[in-house]
């Protein structure tokens, strides 16, 4: 659906992207991970079609970004990480507003604004005007206005930055809804476990340049080359530590009071020939799991910061 | 009809309350203090008659110019935080990033800056209307004043909308729009001042071309026309000289000073609006990134050649 070729992007001598690749495809909800001034918010920008990428081409359905940029606005909803709002609007007034850009008009216009209010949980504040919404309500509003043409691809980013723990969890359920409902997503944050869970895919960018990118497992498999493996035993710890060793593709174990951990280089067939061969020796397993990796310590890994 | 979706909403929010209400009444208040004062004051002239056209001609002369300075004040501030204001408050992206296209921004904060100031200019009318009374001023001059004020209207706003899109700030927009209708109301003549005392020891007996881009002077001539007086009440300022255009046969002397002066008002708004519209695109080509492709192409051409 979007593909992103060789990307750059520069402000005077300053190079915030360099040579950046990616495909999105329909359906999907990728998460655009990086530090500050990393360059997610201009990569973002040159797909929405508010900046101009200084060369490299970026694509939506085959149809190029910046040349067509009239024809793909009705293809994208953007919302910005700092976004302003009419404060002389009242909420439902601010919707229309947008509609009408659209040429969305009449009752189509009004069903459309109390759809997108519902969905975002603000119908009780329709006729509120737009200054005395909290930071959260004002995220939510400003996330129905870039769905007031019903785009394909929705561009958010930093969507939860700044909100409150619970407000956070109400613009996850949103995404969740709108994933459910087929929108492919590119989102930007900083709130990692929280990507992790809600992403198809992920990409980690740092100075401007594509770090890493695929599914939350792949990247856990290429930043941690292997797998780790957790068990639990009752009693017979040595005779199972034993056990392991015999299969070539354990290569390391550590042993606590009642549980080993191995560092693993087979597949998944392989794992489940390890458990049933716990099993088949009547060694009392109590838990058999895959050490789910962190996105948090693989973007800390990935990433350099600015030291000095 | 597919209304201005920028204008409309400035529209709502610009009526909305009793600021709109408040602004257009204490506007008229003003008006109608001057044109009491000037009735009341040929009223006391023990030389006058009752009704006299004298009358009606002060008092039209000193509403009208009142109006045109209020003009000239209310016009820039009203437009020089149009998308500067849009910026700081971190809407522009949002409307940038849908389908509006940058001239339909640009035209709609205009049309809703100046429409404000239409409305007042409008709302004065009924004010205007009392000149009637005393004869001397017919519908046709009103038209004509009242056409002068929406152009200059226009023009102010176009400026300042101008700013608006090229300076950061709202403050700094609303002070160069400032600076540059003063230019044009004061700069013009100094310049002309100090171009005929240099080069013609003031002994310079035509219409200095540059006065055409003086909204005082394009004002003060349609004034004159009006009352059939050629150079008006600014004849001291030197090359604001004009002659009965019967006399004149060439075409660019035969054209009124006002009809000049609402010509280059309008070249001017159109200049102006089209570069606004060109500044807010934000994907719009640098004009030195074509330089530099030009230099680039040419570059490898001789490249090649060798």
């Amino acid at each position: 659906m979007l593909s992103i070729k060789d990307l750059n992007k520069k402000y005077g001598r300053f190079q915030a992207v360099t040579d950046l690749n990616l495909e999105i495809s329909e359906g999907e909800i990728f998460g655009f991970v990086g530090p500050n001034g990393a360059g997610k918010t201009t990569t973002m920008k040159i797909m929405c079609g508010l900046l101009r990428a200084t060369s490299g081409e970026i694509t939506l359905d085959g149809v190029d970004v910046i040349r067509h940029s009239k024809r793909i606005k009705d293809k994208i909803g953007y919302m910005p990480d700092f976004f302003g709002v009419y404060d002389d609007l009242k909420v439902n007034e601010y919707l229309e507003f947008y509609a009408s850009i659209y040429n969305i008009k009449g009752p189509e216009k009004k069903k459309i604004t109390d759809d997108l209010l519902e969905l975002v949980d603000l119908s009780h504040k329709r006729e509120a005007y737009v200054d005395s919404l909290s930071r959260g309500m004002k995220q939510r509003l400003c996330l129905a206005r870039s769905l007031v043409h019903n785009p394909r691809l929705l561009v958010l980013d930093e969507p939860a930055s700044g909100m409150d723990p619970r407000a956070r969890v109400e613009m996850k359920e949103i995404l969740k809804n709108l994933k459910s409902m087929g929108k492919t997503i590119i989102i930007s944050s900083h709130i990692l476990p929280e990507l992790a869970e809600l992403c198809t895919s992920v990409g980690i960018i740092d100075k401007g340049s594509m770090v890493i990118s695929g599914s939350v497992s792949e990247i856990m498999q290429q930043v941690y080359s292997k797998k780790v493996i957790k068990i639990k035993v009752k009693d017979r710890l040595a005779e199972a530590e034993m056990l392991l060793k015999e299969f070539p593709f354990v290569d390391k174990l550590v042993s606590g009071e009642d549980t080993i951990q191995v560092g693993f280089e087979g597949d998944d067939e392989d794992m489940s020939r390890v458990l049933s061969a716990l099993i088949t020796k009547g060694i009392p397993v109590i838990s058999f799991a895959q050490l789910d990796g962190n996105l948090e310590d693989v973007f800390m890994r990935v990433t350099k910061g600015d030291e000095e | 009809m597919n209304i201005n979706p920028v204008l409309l909403k400035e529209l709502k929010v610009r009526m909305r309350g009793w600021r709109a209400a408040g602004i257009i009444a204490l506007y008229l208040l003003i008006l109608s203090l001057v044109a009491l004062f000037i009735i009341y004051t040929t009223f006391m002239n023990p030389y006058g008659s009752s009704i006299d056209p004298q009358v009606s001609i002060g008092a039209y002369t000193g509403l009208a110019v009142i109006q045109f300075i209020l003009i000239m004040f209310i016009v820039p501030a009203l437009t020089a935080g149009a998308i500067a204001g849009e910026r700081e408050k971190q809407t522009l992206d949002l409307v940038l990033c849908t389908k509006l296209r940058p001239i339909s921004i640009i035209t709609g904060k205009l049309f809703a800056s100046t429409s404000q100031t239409i409305l007042l200019i409008i709302s004065s009318l009924p004010l205007f209307s009392m000149v009637f009374l005393f004869g001397g001023i017919s519908i046709k001059e009103i038209i004509q004043l009242f056409g002068f004020y929406i152009m200059t209207a226009v023009t102010i706003g176009s400026i300042g909308i101008f700013f608006s899109t090229y300076l950061r700030r709202t403050t700094a927009a609303t002070v160069f729009t400032y600076g540059t209708v003063a230019f044009l109301a004061f700069g013009t003549i100094f310049i002309g001042v100090f171009y005929i005392r240099i080069f013609y020891q003031w002994n310079y007996q035509s219409f200095l071309p540059i006065l055409y881009a003086n909204p005082l002077v394009g004002f003060s001539s349609m004034l004159a026309g009006q009352f059939g007086y050629f150079g008006g009440g600014l004849n001291f300022i030197p090359g604001f000289h004009i002659a009965n255009p019967v006399n004149n046969p060439s075409a660019l002397k035969a054209i009124e000073p006002w009809l000049a002066n609402v010509i280059f008002d309008a070249v001017l708004s159109v200049v102006l609006l089209t570069l606004s519209a060109i500044r807010i695109n934000p994907i719009r080509k640098s004009i030195f990134s074509i330089f530099k492709l030009k230099r680039k192409s040419k570059r490898t051409a001789v490249d090649n050649v060798e």
